[in-house]
């Protein structure tokens, strides 16, 4: 009997706050630590493992030391890209570590010469477990690949086989990710013993016809953007420890828990800014916080007064002084009947930031289709994101500069335009 | 009652005509020779393809408004042009007019006097002279019995002189050999219509044209008192003569009525057969294979689903040249309009009443 | 070709308004649903319609019978009719259908001049109909009796789905076919959402050409299958996505079984059907045992879930424990994207089928209405929902069960711009409330008096006379009945094969094969 773990969606560097970023360090290390207890005889990473496709050096040290000990226990690590620790211009941080020895990426695509994308298998020396599996690329480009895969290859090779994916997978995709953009069963080769997916935010273990065991196992820590709050709440996080044979023959969830959290929601409706700040500060005086990561998050419609009326920072440190390890508030559904402004629905950032892209994408006047409709929506997201990233330790302001200037004609595909190619 | 009279009337028949002898024909008239009926002088019909025109002339006429001392009728005459089954090109029109006729006093009896105006120009050529369509009510030909002759029979007159002359004017499209069939008999019945009949015989002779006369009907009889087509059909079921035929009967030598008269079965499922006139000379000219072609031409016309035996070309001139009922109401209406528009109906009302009795009581009994 | 030069068929010889005599020249095989001409003084034209054919003769029957029965017996010995082509002869009895002059087409209040002669109509004589609208939805080309015109025969989609169509023909006389052919036209426009309920699985093109050939496909395209060939999607539903009200009509309740429903859905809300499988108990409500049973049956007979050694299991090729959580959501937001989606309902049973085509039709209504609410239908697209034997939903002893999503549709639906594409053999089962809301109607084929009756009865122009072309319509030929029509169009529909072939030449898809039109697996 074999085994292996199977991790996805760690975003390390998500956080810039340091209290998460070591908890998130520590989670790591943790869920190593519990590979190497169990004796698994890999791991495989379905995409995802840092927040970005070039993170900060400090972030990449780390995690490379606590890799190092699956190496020094002889566990293979596998990898596939996700969505984000890939980047426009080819070389991530993912291919830093697979030339390091660190780990290897098991998608092997070449194209054959009726223009079929052809996967080839890597195959685990330990188990002889067959690995292979399509990448994330900007989101929604993998899509394309899998309308060119030479499925019927990889369903008559024989052995046990992992297809690892970083996609939404249409047919379950969870009702909170209606709007993502995902990839019909239908492209993904059958017969497969697991499909290890990864990119979706909530671990599930599901059959479809023709496929058995596709597994989520949803962030190994907690995500970013709205996934710290399901973590607060209570959502189980960790990773999946499959056993195999000649077939799967358990899979079992082993949850890593990254911190203690505390998740407070405050429904203003009704009242005036002070009267809601009162009250608020008072029901945060009752949490018991100490030692916790605190979410707080906001709604409602205030009867009167300003949102800002009710001092986030104040009350943050209220609970800091308490022993709250990470306080968050989210003000985003908060409103107030005077003063409307251009809000945009969403409970978090991320959602807002979808929003508001999708319905301003029209009023942006460009002649490329794939800077229209979805697809520019998508790309206006992904520049953003890019535009995000910090300067490096060490970078030059040039240099910087370029890499984000390269990033983002990448991103745009307007290279041909700018005469940049 | 009245069925035991009717059984007795049938008997009263039964018991007095005798069909076992059937005679030979009787012509009251001078100058005609008959020939014996016997089965052995049934001339066969064969088939025969020939190029003749066969032009079928027929006329109709109606009375439009009428009284005892007028009469305005409406007169048509038509003809129409076969090759054996075959509708030819004929290009003569349809002659269209109206016969006016009034009474008038005049040497001591009543007299007809008549006018005659044609429905369009193209009819003008073709219609009869005026002063032939006048005549004396007491004249023979036109009388039935020891009656006066009715105002309304000098329409007829007047329809048969158009016939003629249509015939006439059809010569002239016509080649050698090209066949005539008048509807009814070549003789001529009433006073002047020798004129007419002659100026015909004369131009159909001069130009090689073949007349015939053809009637539905016939008065004819054997000397044995049994009529003469009938006679003729009997003797040939009798002989089992099958197929087409025709019988010589007699032979007109008048100089008005110079014919040969046969009977003819146009058609082999024919139960009607007619009596055909030829012109004598011209039957004499043809001789037996000639003639034979004439007959088998009429033969071939006379393959019509509806009528076998009887030729197409005078169904189809019939059709045309017949005066229907509707069309004298409509013309009874414009000239009743036209006469109050004048101002004087009183006029004619009066003698119309005089005469229209009959009518109404058929109105009232129905 | 001058109108001079155009071939007489006829002349009008009596008649009246109701029926206009016309004698066919000799030779010319006038057709019923033959389009004919007869011109006006003053340069306009009269449009007139061939709807019955009679024999006319000038020999009365009785000779008629009589010849022909010596013909028959072998009496005949040569007898014929002389003169066959002026004594024997075709009537039609025509109606007018369209006046037209240079400035407008107006329904015509007057007579044909009487004797006049009359012609074949020609494209020329059609040309109006050749403009297409905004957004147009082919449906076949011109039909003259069984002629076929070179004019496109369009109808604006936006008013034409919206005002729901109704399809009605017996088997095999090209419904699917001219369904497929709309479609593909939805394709090429993308202004409208089309919702398909495939009852067959013919519209995709899994063997053959199908919509998956459209050049549009890949982006306006979605099909859903249980079994879903590469780059479709699994149609898979998730059981906390249903909602009682989707069981309208198509699964029966008795009303304590619906109190219950209400209850568990109530407090409960997705988990519902879990619970009522689970056999939960609601404190304060009163239902009994038996009534729960009955429930958990029922749901296991429409839905195949059933509890099993406390494990909640479905057993259903379609409903799911775990999966499809989104994919009614994912097919409305494709419809308000104007999207075609078709869902193969091939291997489901007729409640599944229904349940399917209500969850989904449901969304899209109650979203479209809420969106009216707030003042933004104008910003959503038409969509049509394309149903398959529509009396399985639309009968009056069906609705008289209950009211269902889809005669909801009939009856309201124009003002959310939501519309119904009902496909049925028989009309007369669909109330005359709900058919008369079927503002077009495209009549194929019907050997049936009843079933032609109800379509004549309630169709958009006076259909009274067409009893007999409706019955002689050949495979692929139709009327068209709409209220967008100035008169009632006679259209034959290509076959889609063909039809596909065509356009992709016009649109020079050189890369195009009819004979390789299958789904590319590898």
């Amino acid at each position: 009997m074999h085994k292996f773990a199977h991790i996805s969606d760690i975003h390390l560097g998500a956080f810039r706050d340091p209290v998460i970023r070591d908890l998130e360090k520590q989670v790591l290390s943790e869920t190593i630590e519990k590979c190497i207890e169990l004796s698994v005889d890999f791991v495989l990473i379905s995409g995802d493992i840092f927040h970005v496709g070039i993170p900060d050096l400090s972030v990449v040290n780390d995690s490379i030391r606590i890799f190092r000990k699956l190496q020094e226990a002889k566990i293979p690590l596998y990898a596939i890209y996700g969505s984000h620790d890939y980047t426009p211009n080819g070389t991530s941080i993912i291919d830093i570590l697979e030339t390091a020895g660190i780990l290897t990426n098991v998608m092997r695509a070449r194209t054959d010469d009726e223009g079929y994308v052809v996967l080839d298998f890597f195959t685990d020396p330990k188990t002889g477990a067959k690995i292979t599996g399509i990448s994330a690329r900007k989101v929604g480009l993998e899509s394309k690949v899998y309308e060119k895969l030479d499925k019927e290859r990889l369903e008559h090779e024989k052995g046990f086989k992992i297809f690892a994916f970083h996609s939404g997978i249409t047919e379950l995709k969870p009702a909170f990710l209606s709007d993502m953009e995902t990839v019909p069963i239908s492209c993904f080769p059958k017969g497969f013993d697991y499909y290890a997916g990864g990119h979706i935010h909530k671990k599930s273990e599901s059959d479809l016809p023709g496929y058995s065991k596709i597994v989520f196992p949803g962030p190994l820590f907690t995500g970013y953007g709205k996934d710290i709050e399901d973590t607060a709440r209570g959502v189980k996080r960790g990773f999946y420890v499959v056993s195999f044979a000649e077939k799967v023959s358990e899979i079992k969830f082993v949850t890593i828990k990254g911190f203690d959290g505390e998740f407070f929601e405050y429904d203003a409706t009704g009242k005036n800014s002070h009267e809601a700040a009162k009250e608020l500060s008072h029901k945060l005086g009752e949490l018991e916080v100490n030692g916790k990561v605190v979410i707080v998050r906001l709604k409602g419609e205030l009867a009167g007064g300003k949102t800002s009326d009710i001092d986030s920072v104040e009350l943050c440190r209220k609970l800091t002084s308490k022993g709250a390890i990470y306080v968050q508030f989210n003000k985003f559904s908060l409103t107030t009947k005077e003063y409307e402004g251009n809000r945009m629905g969403g409970d978090d950032i991320s959602t807002i930031e979808d929003n508001y892209f999708r319905e301003n994408i029209g009023s942006v006047k460009v002649n490329q289709p794939h800077l229209k409709g979805r697809e520019g929506a998508e790309s206006a997201k992904e520049l953003l994101r890019i535009l995000r990233q910090q300067q490096k330790i060490g970078e030059t302001k040039t240099g910087y500069q370029d890499r984000i200037t390269t990033s983002g004609i990448e991103t745009l595909k307007i290279s041909e335009e700018l005469g940049t190619k | 009652m009245s069925l035991e009279a009717a059984k007795k009337a049938v008997e009263y028949l039964e018991n007095n005509i005798f069909d076992d002898d059937l005679g030979n024909p009787h012509f009251g008239a001078t100058g005609v020779t008959t020939f014996p009926l016997t089965s052995k002088d049934f001339r066969p019909i064969s088939e025969r393809s020939s190029k003749r025109r066969l032009v079928f002339v027929d006329g109709g006429n109606q009375e439009v408004l009428g009284a005892p001392n007028f009469s305005i009728q409406l007169n048509r005459v038509y003809s129409c042009a076969w090759n054996g089954r075959n509708r030819v090109e004929w290009k003569l029109p349809r002659v269209e007019f109206f016969s006016s006729t009034y009474s008038c006093f005049k040497n001591n009896e009543i007299h007809y006097e008549s006018s005659v105006m044609a429905s369009s120009g193209e009819s003008m050529d073709y219609l009869p002279d005026a002063p032939d369509l006048c005549f004396s009510s007491m004249e023979r030909s036109l009388m039935n019995g020891n009656q006066r002759a009715g105002i309304e029979r000098v329409g007829s007159v007047a329809r048969r002189f158009a016939e003629w002359r249509l015939a006439l004017k059809a010569i002239h499209d016509l080649s050698v050999g090209d066949v005539i069939v008048m509807d009814g008999t070549l003789q001529s019945n009433f006073k002047n219509e020798g004129k007419y009949a002659k100026a015909l015989t004369s131009a159909a002779k001069a130009r090689g044209i073949i007349l015939i006369g053809l009637s539905k009907t016939s008065t004819l009889f054997t000397t044995t008192g049994l009529s003469l087509l009938g006679a003729v059909n009997k003797l040939a079921e009798d002989g089992q003569i099958k197929g087409n035929w025709y019988y010589p009967v007699a032979e007109s030598h008048s100089i008005d009525h110079d014919v040969v008269i046969s009977v003819a079965r146009l058609n082999p499922i024919a139960d009607r057969v007619f009596r055909v006139e030829l012109q004598r000379e011209e039957y004499e000219k043809l001789g037996r294979f000639g003639v034979e072609e004439i007959f088998s031409l009429l033969c071939q016309n006379s393959c019509d689903a509806s009528f076998p035996g009887y030729p197409y070309g005078l169904i189809d001139a019939d059709r045309f040249a017949r005066v229907s009922y509707d069309e004298i109401e409509y013309y009874r209406g414009l000239i009743i309009s036209h006469i109050s528009k004048m101002g004087n109906g009183s006029k004619f009302l009066s003698h119309i009443h005089s005469g229209d009795a009959h009518n109404l009581l058929n109105l009232l009994v129905k | 070709m001058s109108k001079d030069e155009l071939e007489i068929v006829g002349q009008v010889i009596g008649g009246n308004v109701a029926g206009i005599a016309i004698r066919e020249k000799n030779g010319k095989n006038i057709e019923l649903g033959d389009l004919l001409v007869a011109e006006e003084n003053e340069g306009g034209y009269l449009i007139l319609k061939v709807f019955n054919l009679g024999y006319g003769s000038q020999i009365p029957t009785e000779v008629r019978e009589l010849a022909a029965g010596l013909k028959l017996e072998g009496y005949s010995a040569g007898l014929d009719f002389m003169d066959p082509k002026l004594r024997n002869y075709t009537m039609a009895s025509v109606k007018g259908i369209l006046r037209l002059d240079k400035n407008s087409q107006k329904i015509p209040k007057v007579l044909p001049t009487f004797f006049s002669s009359v012609r074949l109509a020609t494209k020329e004589d059609l040309a109006f109909l050749a403009t297409p609208p905004k957004y147009p939805i082919f449906l076949g080309q011109v039909r003259s009796g069984s002629k076929i015109l070179d004019i496109d025969v369009h109808l604006d989609g936006e008013s034409f789905i919206t005002h729901h169509v109704l399809i009605a023909a017996t088997t095999g006389r090209g419904k699917s076919n001219l369904v497929k052919v709309l479609l593909w036209s939805a394709l090429d426009a993308r202004k409208f959402g089309m919702f398909v309920i495939d009852a067959h699985d013919e519209y995709y093109g899994r063997s053959g050409v199908g919509l998956k050939d459209h050049q549009n496909a890949k982006s306006s395209l979605k099909y859903y299958s249980p079994d879903a060939p590469p780059g479709a999607n699994t149609l898979v539903i998730n059981l906390k996505a249903l909602e009682p009200e989707y069981f309208d009509g198509i699964v029966s309740f008795t009303d304590a079984q619906e109190d219950a429903i209400s209850a568990y859905y109530r407090k409960y809300k997705k988990d519902w059907i879990e619970n009522i499988v689970r056999g939960i108990v609601i404190e304060d409500l009163e239902v009994t045992r038996k009534t729960i049973g009955v429930l958990q049956r029922k749901l296991r007979r429409a839905l195949g879930v059933y509890e099993q050694g406390g494990e909640l299991i479905c057993d259903s090729d379609i409903f799911s424990l775990t999966a499809g959580e989104t994919t009614a959501d994912d097919i409305v937001w494709a419809l308000e994207k104007c999207q075609t989606v078709v869902v193969d309902t091939s291997r489901l049973g007729e409640e599944a089928e229904l349940l399917i085509g209500s969850i989904v039709a449901s969304k899209l209504f109650y979203s479209y209405k809420k969106s009216k609410g707030k003042g933004q239908l104008d910003e959503k697209p038409p969509v049509g929902v394309v149903i398959e034997e529509a009396p399985r939903v639309l009968a009056e002893d069906k609705i008289e069960q209950g009211d269902n999503i889809y005669s909801r549709i009939a009856r309201e639906g124009r003002k959310f711009k939501v519309g119904l594409i009902a496909i049925t053999q028989l009309a007369s089962v669909i109330p005359t409330t709900i058919l008369t809301n079927m503002n077009t109607k495209i009549i194929l084929g019907n050997e049936m008096a009843s079933e032609r009756a109800a379509i004549m009865n309630s169709a958009a122009q006076d259909l009274s006379d067409e009893d007999r072309t409706i019955a002689s319509l050949d495979k692929g030929e139709a009327i068209v009945s709409s209220i967008f029509a100035k008169f009632a169009l006679p259209i034959y529909t290509p076959r889609f094969e063909d039809f596909v072939a065509k356009r992709k030449k016009n649109n020079k898809d050189d890369d195009f094969d009819l004979s390789k039109s299958r789904l590319s697996v590898k």
